[in-house]
């Protein structure tokens, strides 16, 4: 039995080392004292950003005593695939950031909570936008309570343009194209455009498409004109890509094929290009740059297309409360609080985003300097036309990736723009009908 | 104990030898040495002094032209900014408990099975040594989704214990296949003498056999401890809370949606590589040695 | 596999013969309790965290199981490995993947065994010569694909700058924009990376190589070329045909160095087979992803068996 012994000893000997090196773990959401413990998820993570949350949750908690949160900030990158995979596990997450991305999905496999019953008494819908409202409401289901608007504006060095001697920043693609290709000095380290080729092509592509076909456009879904087909296959679709692809040829860094979002933002930061074209979120990040100053660059409407209109894809985010919470009532509390009127306007103003909240563009903040752009955009609805893109598909990402690669074939000269147009307007037929 | 003192000394045996002295001359080929070892140390490091020097850069003058190979101004800027806006230290301590727990336990359990399939015939045995090496073919992601679910029910997700378990598992095959040549090089006299002797079967195998194996063993620890040190896509999907993130996912965390803060990428890294670059230092002689004695003869 | 097991003639005390003709008493003896008892813990393990995951894992690649949408997962037979098969990126990642493996493995082994034969004699400082050479291996690929991302940079990168500065070029090379060269840039961190592998390795095989014989042959005035070729070489072989093999192995199924530095870009010119199946993933596409990690389970057990057996022959004649 000697044999038995040892082996017995040394699996016992094994666990003990194993368990004891892993003693003071954090423990379970412990309940016995009465606290509850949130588990929140964000997916949008970066630092600035998580510090800003955090703030407004420790006011939560001390407005709700006996009530904590913990907040769970993934890295960006892996962020959908870690709350997909909490989401589908089924546990450890009361509150998460629902995007119009992830919105659909979400809901389909049984994962968000429908608040809808929950906001009736609350006492903070009047302080909504309409925007925000509609948005809150969905389509009978409420599964989020929005944080705030992304809506593309250009960004633009004023001194640039100076020199190359216009007056002002372009108003449609035509005239970015013409001043880009001006500005363009590769020997001096400049450029015109922060050309996206990377990452999420796809968006900038897309909205200028949107630009060129406006007239005909469906705006309750942008990737379909009125008559049900899509926008790939308009006619116009095809100038639209002769000017935008015309600004990688002749404005951008050669390097920007494989530019993604910090690419871009970079690109623009630290001067070597001329125009960006992105969301608000990117103001705060130049306004704290340390190459720019503040006299040297603006922010311009979106630009239009021939017909002097542009398409505004409104992209939006929000909290939302997932269906197996054991804390229904408290997280929904906490998403209502942050949708509220305080905490909603400071979220969205410190992240500078186009804010859900009523109110908040009376604040000085959203009439001066860079956020001028978007009170323009706002007081010119038929210019500027706020369209939604069917993002709440259940192919959404198969289409990013499919359309960012192809974008890259027609930058490197594999494909051309007419095949470019046939395979997205097949690609989108298909999936229409199969549904 | 003369037996062991002899072998203790055997891997060794066969340095001396090489060791000798050649007379000095200069030869072609030893100039082509000179410069060939030379030139291939400056590519090794090269990268690594970049990112040191890099990290030691002021914000805002990374990206600034002309390069500066060595900055004017020496900036830690990079560094308190890491300790101060995020826990920095938390990962490292982390880390550090996390590789250390997994690293050691992972060995002692190949130690066992290394033994008993280095030293015994049994109809399985192929077959446990075939499972061993065929989960070095499977690609992890296969398993990421089913095994966030079970340590889900099983209350492990965002516990260190949870993840240490983990990497136990993934840790255990290469190093058993490893220390199996080990033990094959060690005869079984050996441990039959302390057996006679009166020494329980797991008795021999720790009081004579492992003390001869420990450069084997050490090189085992160092290779599970530096993988788990290094392991990114398992521990950002089971580690959640801040205060239980390792530092591959903290480095992960400075590509943000917004931009990549090379600075702070840059101060991580250089934290993140020093313990690992030490401790290999410290071992390297023990690693090779290891390696002679064991796992490739033939 | 099995021949890893067996291949190693010095370790005599574990013989091939029949079981227990030759073993002494200690180990002749009934032992079916220790020896489970002992590798109870590694099967317990590894059966639990690895081959249990991997089996519900796998099982995935039999079904529509895509994470956007989890009301119906239905069983659809070999549907993902046909999707994959015929998708038109499939022939691009398989040309890569070969490339990356071949591009990578091969200057590995010709740097690993250069270092390792410079590295034989003992020299002043060899200790911490060995020490700081050998220490890429305990970088992560993750941190390593970011660090040559930094140094590939075409704007601020310091490839350019130096190249620049030497002359070779007058305006900046976009490296990870440009089809070709993101495969050259990648493969070249994948190099700095993996010769200290080999220089382990190879260093330690060294070792094994009777000094007798090589001082025998340079008394016989054996030229030093001919003496790698007719003595030490044959004498490692063995070693070498097998870590080569690990290797493979494993240069393909590693696809953090390509994750961090281009994700696959430019249009999927550096997408190998597993940075290919990330891409699934992050679809949501778990069907997908799972059909293409067996496809490669399959693939590689088939290559190690075809690889084994060319070794066994070239053994025996």
């Amino acid at each position: 039995m000697r044999h038995l012994r040892s082996a017995v000893a040394a699996t016992a000997g094994l666990s003990m080392i194993a368990l004891a090196a892993c003693s003071g773990d954090s423990g379970d959401t412990g309940d016995s004292d009465g606290t509850v413990t949130l588990q929140m998820v964000e997916s949008l993570t970066n630092p600035d950003r998580t510090t800003l949350i955090r703030g407004l949750l420790d006011d939560f908690e001390a407005e709700n005593p006996g009530v904590e949160v913990e907040l769970v900030s993934p890295p960006t990158e892996q962020a959908d695939q870690t709350i997909q995979q909490m989401l589908q596990s089924g546990s450890g997450v009361d509150v998460l950031e629902v995007r119009d991305i992830t919105v659909g999905p979400f809901a389909n496999n049984g994962w968000l909570y429908d608040m809808s019953g929950d906001l009736e008494s609350w006492d903070g819908w009047d302080a909504l936008t309409d925007n925000a409202r509609a948005v809150a409401e969905g389509d009978g289901e409420s599964y989020f309570l929005p944080y705030g608007f992304y809506g593309l504006s250009l960004f633009y060095r004023t001194d640039l343009v100076d020199e190359a001697g216009f007056d002002g920043p372009p108003s449609s693609w035509e005239d970015l194209l013409e001043q880009a290709s001006a500005i363009q000095d590769p020997s001096s380290n400049t450029y015109g455009y922060a050309f996206r080729g990377g990452q999420n092509a796809n968006s900038n592509v897309v909205a200028a498409i949107e630009a060129y076909v406006i007239d005909g456009l469906d705006t309750e879904n942008a990737f379909l004109m009125e008559d049900g087909s899509t926008i790939f296959a308009a006619p116009e679709a095809q100038d639209a890509l002769e000017t935008y692809f015309a600004l990688f040829e002749e404005a951008s860094p050669p390097s920007a094929v494989s530019w993604g979002y910090p690419e871009m933002v970079e690109g623009f930061n630290n001067g070597s290009t001329a125009f960006l074209l992105q969301d608000p979120e990117v103001i705060a990040t130049i306004q704290g740059s340390d190459t720019l100053s503040e006299d040297q660059w603006g922010t311009a409407p979106l630009l239009v297309g021939p017909t002097g209109r542009a398409a505004q894809p409104l992209a939006v985010a929000g909290w939302g409360v997932t269906e197996f919470s054991e804390h229904q009532e408290e997280a929904v509390a906490l998403v209502q609080f942050l949708a509220s009127e305080g905490p909603g306007t400071e979220f969205a103003q410190a992240n500078s985003l186009v804010p859900p909240i009523a109110s908040a563009s009376d604040d000085p903040f959203y009439s001066e300097g860079p956020w001028t752009s978007y009170v323009t955009m706002t007081e010119n609805p038929d210019t500027y036309v706020n369209v939604t893109q069917p993002r709440d598909v259940s192919w959404w990402t198969e289409w990013i990736q499919k359309s960012d690669q192809e974008i890259q074939s027609v930058l490197l000269g594999e494909m051309t723009h007419e095949e470019l147009l046939t395979s997205w307007d097949e690609f989108w037929t298909e999936k229409y009908a199969a549904e | 104990m003369s037996t062991t003192a002899t072998l203790t000394s055997a891997p060794t045996s066969t340095e001396p030898v090489v060791a000798r002295a050649a007379p000095r001359r200069v030869t072609i080929g030893g100039v082509l040495r000179v410069i060939g070892l030379g030139a291939w140390l400056l590519i090794t490091l090269f990268p690594l002094y970049w990112i040191a020097i890099t990290s030691l850069k002021a914000p805002g003058t990374i990206s600034r032209f002309p390069l500066e190979y060595w900055p004017g101004e020496l900036s830690i800027e990079n560094y308190r900014g890491l300790f101060e806006q995020s826990n920095f230290g938390v990962f490292l301590a982390n880390s550090a408990i996390v590789a250390t727990t997994a690293g050691a336990t992972a060995t002692l359990i190949a130690l066992l099975s290394a033994y008993v399939l280095a030293r015994f015939h049994f109809r399985s045995r192929g077959a446990v040594l075939v499972a061993f090496l065929l989960t070095q073919m499977i690609p992890a992601f296969i398993a990421l989704g089913p095994l966030y679910s079970m340590m889900s029910d099983l209350g492990l997700v965002d516990r260190k214990f949870g993840l240490v378990l983990v990497y136990v598992a993934i840790s255990i095959p290469f190093s058993t296949i490893m220390l199996r040549g080990f033990f094959q090089n060690v005869p079984d006299a050996l441990e039959e003498a302390a057996m006679i002797d009166g020494c329980s079967r797991l008795g021999a195998l720790f009081r004579v056999i492992v003390p001869v194996m420990t450069p084997g063993i050490i090189a085992a620890f160092i290779f599970n401890f530096v993988n788990s040190w290094n392991e990114l896509f398992l521990s950002v999907v089971l580690m959640h809370a801040e205060s239980n993130r390792t530092i591959p996912a903290a480095l992960n965390g400075f590509i943000s949606t917004f931009n990549i803060d090379w600075g702070s990428m840059s101060a991580a890294a250089v934290l993140t590589i020093l313990p690992t670059m030490v401790m290999f230092a410290l071992a390297s002689k023990w690693i090779v040695q290891g390696l002679t004695a064991g796992a490739v003869k033939g | 596999m099995t021949a890893a097991s067996t291949e190693r003639p010095a370790a005599a005390t574990a013989g091939g013969g029949a079981p227990g003709s030759r073993r002494r008493p200690a180990f002749r003896a009934r032992h079916g309790l220790t020896i489970l008892a002992f590798l109870a813990p590694a099967i317990v393990f590894v059966g639990w965290f690895t081959y249990y995951p991997m089996l519900r894992g796998a099982n995935m690649a039999f079904r529509d199981w895509n994470l956007w949408d989890l009301t119906s997962t239905p069983f659809i037979g070999f549907d993902n490995f046909a999707t994959i098969l015929s998708d038109p990126v499939f022939p691009t990642v398989v040309r890569n993947s070969v490339l990356w493996v071949v591009g990578s493995l091969v200057p590995q082994l010709l740097i690993g065994f250069a270092l390792a034969l410079a590295l034989r004699k003992r020299f002043r400082f060899r200790g911490v010569y060995q020490a700081l050479v050998f220490f890429p291996w305990a970088v992560s690929g993750f941190l390593i694909g970011m660090l040559f991302r930094w140094m590939f940079n075409a704007e601020f990168g310091v490839v350019n700058d130096l190249l620049g500065k030497v002359g070779l070029i007058d305006a900046p090379i976009p490296w990870l924009a440009d089809p070709t060269l993101a495969m050259v840039a990648v493969i070249v961190a994948n190099i700095w990376y993996g010769v200290t592998f080999f220089a382990i390795m190879i260093l330690a095989a060294l070792q094994s190589v009777p000094e007798e014989m090589i001082e025998a042959a340079s008394l016989d005035g054996a030229g030093k070329v001919r003496m790698l070729f007719s003595i030490i070489i044959p004498t490692i072989s063995m070693t070498l045909l097998l870590t080569v093999l690990l290797r493979i192995i494993w240069i393909f199924n590693f696809p953090d160095i390509i994750y961090a530095m281009t994700g696959g870009g430019p249009a999927n010119r550096t997408h190998i087979v597993t940075t290919w199946m990330i891409n699934f993933t992050q679809q949501g596409n778990y069907g997908l992803a799972s059909a293409l990690g067996l496809c490669v389970v399959g693939f590689l057990l088939v290559f190690c068996a075809f690889y084994l057996m060319a070794i066994r022959k070239a053994d025996q004649s």
